[in-house]
């Protein structure tokens, strides 16, 4: 009866030495996760993220932000004639009951637009890439090009998947 | 009127009267042998369970344990913090540069 007793004092005392260890780890882990995130997304801009990721001196930076700032004003031009073409196709579908001519003639300047969008960011990536040491420029190109043409391959590979797009032998 | 009775002779008939039963052969050994069979018994008892216990309740050691899990928690959380905060910066710059990736 003794023994059962000191057992059950032991198993509780080292039960709650778990729970007590586990909640100190948890807690401790969690304050310090929220504190750090917030505190280096208040000192780091997406440039400040290019600097230490890619190694960039204060020079590098400098004509890093010159060609960003540069670029800007003319990708948010691109990007309202897209969402201006997109709403005219949009109202060209809901009037047509059928494939019309309008209809072709909207998608195909909605994707002239748009290609015309993805070279002028890749301009700026080969840009980019150019005002960095020469091994950092090359990886960030490979990455840019993946995280900023990826989400369309994604689409195409996931499409060819499908039953219904079975890669064709020629 | 009687004598008073010798006190030797008193406990003598008074053995007689009430005589104890023969111990059996080696009883005090056994006796012996039982009260260290139940020590040994109270010692076996100690179990890993039971030390653990101990040690946890040790001030030094549990305030030093505490210590050690606070600072890794916080190490860890840290890195995670640091690791989430590049990943929305990277987010930032690349919705920045190629929004059309999104449209």
């Amino acid at each position: 009866m003794l023994f059962t007793e000191m057992k059950a004092r032991s198993l509780n005392i080292v039960l709650l030495a778990l729970i007590v260890g586990g909640s100190l780890l948890a807690g401790s882990y969690w304050v310090s996760q929220r504190w750090s995130a917030r505190q280096m997304a208040a000192s780091m801009d997406e440039l400040e993220w290019l600097r230490q990721e890619f190694r960039l001196s204060d020079a590098e930076l400098a004509r890093v932000r010159e060609l960003h700032e540069g670029y800007l004003p003319g990708c948010q031009e691109m990007c309202q004639q897209i969402a201006a073409k997109k709403l005219e196709l949009e109202t060209a579908l809901a009037e047509a009951t059928n494939l019309t001519e309008d209809v072709e003639l909207k998608l195909r300047e909605l994707g002239v637009l748009r290609a015309h969008c993805q070279s002028r960011m890749l301009q700026h990536f080969y840009e980019v890439s150019q005002a960095m040491p020469p091994e950092q420029g090359r990886r960030y190109l490979a990455e840019m090009q993946r995280l900023a043409l990826g989400f369309h391959e994604q689409i195409e590979q996931s499409m060819s998947r499908t039953p219904a797009h079975e890669p064709h032998h020629h | 009127m009687q004598e008073p009775l010798d006190e030797t002779k008193l406990s003598a008939l008074l053995r007689e009267a009430r005589p104890s039963p023969e111990l059996p052969p080696r009883f005090q050994e056994n006796v012996w042998r039982r009260i260290e069979h139940t020590e040994e018994s109270v010692a076996v008892s100690d179990t890993w369970l039971d030390r653990l216990a101990t040690w946890v309740l040790r001030p030094q050691l549990a305030f030093a344990l505490a210590a050690t899990l606070v600072l890794a928690g916080a190490g860890l959380g840290w890195s995670r913090g640091e690791q989430l905060a590049r990943s929305e910066a990277q987010a930032r710059y690349v919705s920045a540069v190629a929004p059309n990736a999104f449209h």
